[in-house]
């Protein structure tokens, strides 16, 4: 039995409605409990910050990733954010550490873990490819992983949506979660990877899919029905149609509105966006591009069924990662850049494009507004999750400089005094004046993941949740975050204690021990009969298309480390 | 004037990364300090004094030091690494890396260079009197730009990836090249005195000038008349128009 007593912070914790509050905390076994002996190693955090440990609801990190580190050699040695990027030797107690954007493994886990984050979801995993995912979670120390599986382009739920049968589409939806190991419903450009098997996209809603007779708008509502028939922890988790387009709010918007009618069947939201800043463009065209945040952030304002996450834009080099095949050569094209494209046989595209983001381009200024201006315009935090979709938007080891644009209106002038008179005019950041505080802050990087993953033992501090702890070297009331930008900007760059499972992983900025983490999969219960129906589909499809075969698709369990099964149970 | 005499105290299998081996980090050093400055050797760090007898007369700015290596170091990388003025001379063969990224100053080499040479040159000027192996004065695996600045003379043959993705600066050879010299580059003026195969491919700007015989002349080239350089006529190609691309390459 381990105890460990937190002396003097001042908690943040949202879920409990604490706003930075002088308290004790206590931890037996890497759970909070509600006291501890006298035998409890104590930890005095002297009134500094205490956060739950962060929780990235979106990110590249694993599987995808890898393409990134293969065709970007020369990220290896980039050191843009000294401490957290670049090469750094193997010590007692950490692996070598190379890159900035796609870094390795270690390094991934080891640099999470110094900003306090202690749980991240990887954003995509296509199923057939889902072994490489786990290969690569089982070698990122420290965190906690999930990851949500791609359904949005593939053949056997397409044909089901068609076919009217919902019964086997959700049993496919929980058995693909199964074979993936995964925790939720990715849809990335509902039919558009399809559609780029042909050199084509789909160029909305109601476009239909080649050969498919099916629409982009049916399969969203067939895996959203799907999805809330298994009852799955997380909802849809969308990348909308035309991503990366002049004019795309409008698609946007019409996504969620659709999703209006989809009744959650659980305690949460039934749509959430991703990446919005990448999907709020208005504009007909890169001449006329101008920001759309405030139409999407007045909708959004004005629903209560969905959230959404930012994918906001970190000056400088990035790599664009995902299963959006066209958007890719799109930017290939654009930026004369390299590209990595890959065709998922019967599921999905995927593309892979570096590219580097300009304060001087007036599009790329613009773009880094859109987030901010979705953040900061969108009155709930509850409704906001903090990303940058790591790293299409830039790297995570850039987290603690965002913070300061959301936190200070001071760093936001500092930045946008370099713009130019064509970017200013294109976007409504100026005018905006909202600094969030700590509690807002925590809200958008903890407490929002955890409510819509269905996770309530993470990011939080209840008694009975994980011990996950993250303390920054910062005391609430003595900092002025919107002048101490910079004071911020450190603190939250190398916390004073991260604690995984009430373990003390990073003290004073480096790594002091590097646990394994979970990986959380959903195992949604289905009736044996709509089970047995739909397997003779799929055994179909591996005989007659797929180049493996469906014994050695499935993710064993020999690959997870600390695996947790979640189970659901589907209603049928 | 500062004068530091390097020789090995033995011949190293294991190989030694000398990227603080330069004028930089040399100039105004005593003896005591310059044989405390650490290296890598294998996995692990050591100090110059236990590889190295190290020899120093006088004490100057970095301008006026000369880095004298002496004897074959052919295990020995990235010498001049990041220099930015002052001199250094290697009597025998040197390792990779050698004068990579090095942004002025002077290295001359009396003896043969392995690959790598002043890749991501930036300035200053490396005269090999001897052959060159693979990516002279080109960029690092993923870079899209090699070499932007400074002059690299070859008193020698090269072998292939001449100038890869080079942006800038002058490349001489007085030797022949091997396969794909120019290859991606992007500005720069590359002169190989020998023979050179597939030259110039994937070319956006720049200019090559091949005195000797070029084999396999690649197909998305653009015959553009004739043009004189030095008193000598060549065939004017331009391209590669497969990458778009308005390169000059002069060849007899």
């Amino acid at each position: 039995m381990s105890e460990i007593l937190i002396k003097n912070a001042s908690v943040c914790d949202p879920a409990q409605g604490i706003n930075c509050e002088a308290m004790d905390l206590c931890i037996r076994d890497g759970k909070i409990v509600e006291s501890v002996s006298e035998n409890a190693k104590v930890i005095d955090a002297g009134g500094r910050l205490a956060m739950a440990g962060g929780f990235d609801g979106h990110t590249h990190s694993a599987g995808k990733i890898n393409v990134g580190r293969f065709i970007n050699p020369n990220d290896a040695r980039k050191n843009l954010v000294p401490g957290l990027s670049g090469q750094v030797a193997r010590t007692e107690k950490t692996r070598a550490q190379v890159g900035y954007n796609t870094p390795n493994t270690y390094a991934i886990g080891y640099r999470y873990a110094k900003l306090g984050y202690t749980t991240i979801c990887e954003a995509a995993i296509p199923l057939l490819a889902a072994r490489h995912t786990h290969e690569e979670f089982k070698e990122i120390p420290i965190l906690d992983k999930m990851g949500l599986s791609l359904f949005g382009s593939n053949w056997q739920v397409m044909e089901y949506i068609r076919d009217k049968e919902p019964e086997k589409l959700a049993a496919y939806i929980a058995w693909g979660l199964k074979a993936s190991r995964g925790y939720g419903v990715k849809i990335v450009n509902p039919g558009g990877g399809e559609a780029w098997g042909w050199g084509k996209n789909v160029s909305g809603l109601y476009d239909p899919v080649p050969n498919f007779d099916v629409t982009p708008a049916e399969i969203l509502m067939g895996l959203a029905e799907a999805n809330e028939r298994l009852q799955l922890p997380h909802s849809v988790h969308v990348h909308c149609n035309n991503l990366g387009k002049p004019g795309n709010y409008a698609t946007t918007i019409e996504t969620m509105k659709m999703f209006e009618k989809v009744k959650p069947s659980r305690d949460r939201q039934s749509l959430h966006v991703t990446h919005v800043q990448f999907n709020a463009y208005a504009g007909t065209s890169w001449r006329d591009f101008e920001t759309g945040a405030p139409m999407v952030s007045d909708y959004v304002n004005g629903a209560d069924h969905l959230t959404f996450d930012l994918g906001q834009v970190i000056f400088g080099p990035a790599v664009t990662m995902t299963a959006d095949g066209p958007v890719e050569y799109a930017n290939s094209r654009m930026l004369h850049e390299k590209w990595s494209n890959q065709d998922v046989e019967l599921e999905d595209a995927s593309g892979v494009v570096p590219l580097f983001y300009s304060p001087k381009s007036f599009v790329n200024a613009v773009q880094w507004a859109i987030g901010l201006e979705l953040a900061l315009l969108v009155k709930d935090p509850w409704k906001v999750m903090f990303t940058t979709d790591s790293p299409n938007g830039g790297s995570f080891v850039n987290y603690p400089e965002a913070f300061t644009y959301l936190m200070s209106a001071k760093k936001r002038e500092q930045v946008i005094s370099g713009f130019s008179q064509m970017a200013l005019d294109r976007m409504v950041l100026p005018g905006i004046d909202r600094e969030l505080d700590f509690y807002e802050l925590a809200v958008m990087t903890r407490s929002t993941q955890s409510k819509i993953y269905s996770m309530p033992e993470k990011g939080n501090l209840k008694v009975g949740s994980d011990a996950d702890i993250a303390i920054y070297d910062l005391i609430p009331g003595q900092v002025d975050p919107s002048a101490e930008h910079e004071k911020v900007k450190k603190a939250f760059s190398g916390t004073a204690y991260t604690l995984k499972d009430g373990e003390i992983v990073v003290k004073d900025g480096e790594i002091e021990a590097t646990p394994k983490g979970r990986v959380y999969w959903v195992n949604a219960k289905v009736p044996e009969t709509v089970d047995t129906a739909m397997q003779k589909d799929i055994d179909f499809k591996f005989k007659k298309y797929y180049t493996v075969s469906k014994s050695n698709y499935m993710v064993e369990d020999a690959y997870l480390t600390k695996p947790v099964e979640i189970d659901t149970e589907g209603v049928f | 004037m500062q004068v530091v005499k390097l020789s090995l105290k033995k011949a190293n299998k294991i190989p030694i990364e000398a990227d603080n081996v330069n004028p930089d980090n040399f100039a105004g050093k005593t003896k005591e300090e310059i044989e405390a400055i650490l290296v890598w050797y294998g996995n692990g760090q050591c100090p110059l004094g236990d590889l190295f007898n190290v020899e120093v007369e006088g004490s100057d700015s970095v301008e006026n030091t000369k880095i004298v290596i002496e004897g074959d170091v052919s295990r020995v990388k990235r010498i001049g690494q990041d220099m930015s003025a002052g001199e250094i001379e290697i009597n025998g063969n040197v390792d990779m890396h050698c004068g990579s990224n090095m942004r002025g100053g002077k290295i001359t080499i009396n003896g043969d260079a392995d690959s790598w040479l002043g890749c991501e040159m930036k300035g200053g000027e490396i005269t090999l009197n001897g052959n060159a192996a693979y990516y002279v004065g080109s960029g690092y695996r993923g870079e899209s730009c090699g070499m932007r600045g400074g002059k690299i003379t070859v008193n020698g043959d090269v072998k292939d990836y001449l100038g890869e993705h080079m942006c800038g600066g002058e490349i001489l050879v007085k030797g022949n090249a091997g396969l794909l010299p120019a290859i991606s580059n992007n500005g720069g003026t590359i002169t190989i005195e020998g023979s050179a195969t597939m030259p110039a491919s994937e070319m956006k700007s720049g200019t090559v000038i091949i005195k000797g015989e070029t084999s396999d002349l690649l197909p998305s080239y653009k015959e553009d008349g004739t043009e004189e350089v030095d008193g000598i006529t060549y065939r004017k190609f331009v391209g590669d128009v497969n990458a778009g691309g308005k390169g000059v390459l002069l060849i007899k």
